[in-house]
């Protein structure tokens, strides 16, 4: 999904593919965001993100992490409440519809 | 394929390890396999899909399968019933796509 920056942005980011398939699965049906991205960024992590209102976001993160670290490694994960525009471009290269 | 239907996946140490888990789930239960994906250096997964209980024993049986050989998997986990954006991630690394 097309991602225009200024809307908040949740990130997850683990070691291997199946915790981060799980946190993405965690993370859309805890809260309502949607799907941006799932890149595989390289050296084994691969990076989920979704987009909503901060809340939903921050909720959203809060149950992958969780589930992610619960069956692997979680190395990273972050809310960012309102990016500028330009970091809607950066994050649309990964856009999973694309 | 029905969307929606339960996913297990596997993910391990080399390609090895996870051909003798796939055909270790395959023969266990009645799952498809549907995903492959070379993660990177070296992690590699698998991924299939049937029935919730098909899938719980596919994992339980590839994950005994690679322990059998010695080694152990990074991860595995079952989903009962995929969020419908996971369609999306998984049509990445459908076999058919890759072939």
């Amino acid at each position: 999904m097309r991602y225009h920056g200024e809307e908040a942005l949740g990130l997850v980011e683990t070691v291997g593919m199946v915790p981060a398939l799980e946190a993405a699965d965690k993370m859309l049906k805890a809260a309502n965001v949607e799907l941006v991205s799932y890149e595989n960024v390289g050296s084994t992590l691969v990076t989920i993100m979704v987009k909503g209102d901060v809340g939903a976001v921050k909720a959203a993160v809060e149950a992958g992490a969780a589930a992610a670290a619960a069956i692997g490694k979680l190395t990273a994960h972050n809310v960012m409440p309102r990016p500028i525009r330009d970091i809607g471009d950066i994050v649309s290269i990964y856009d999973i519809d694309k | 394929m029905k969307k929606f239907e339960a996913l297990g996946l596997i993910e391990t140490f080399g390609i090895v390890y996870i051909l003798e888990a796939a055909d270790a789930m395959c023969k266990a239960a009645d799952v498809d396999l549907v995903g492959f994906e070379n993660v990177a250096s070296g992690y590699i997964s698998v991924l299939v899909r049937g029935d919730v209980g098909a899938c719980k024993t596919a994992v339980e049986t590839g994950v005994k399968a690679v322990e059998d050989m010695g080694s152990s998997v990074y991860s595995s986990v079952v989903i009962a019933r995929p969020h419908q954006d996971l369609e999306k991630i998984i049509a990445r690394y459908s076999l058919e796509k890759l072939l």
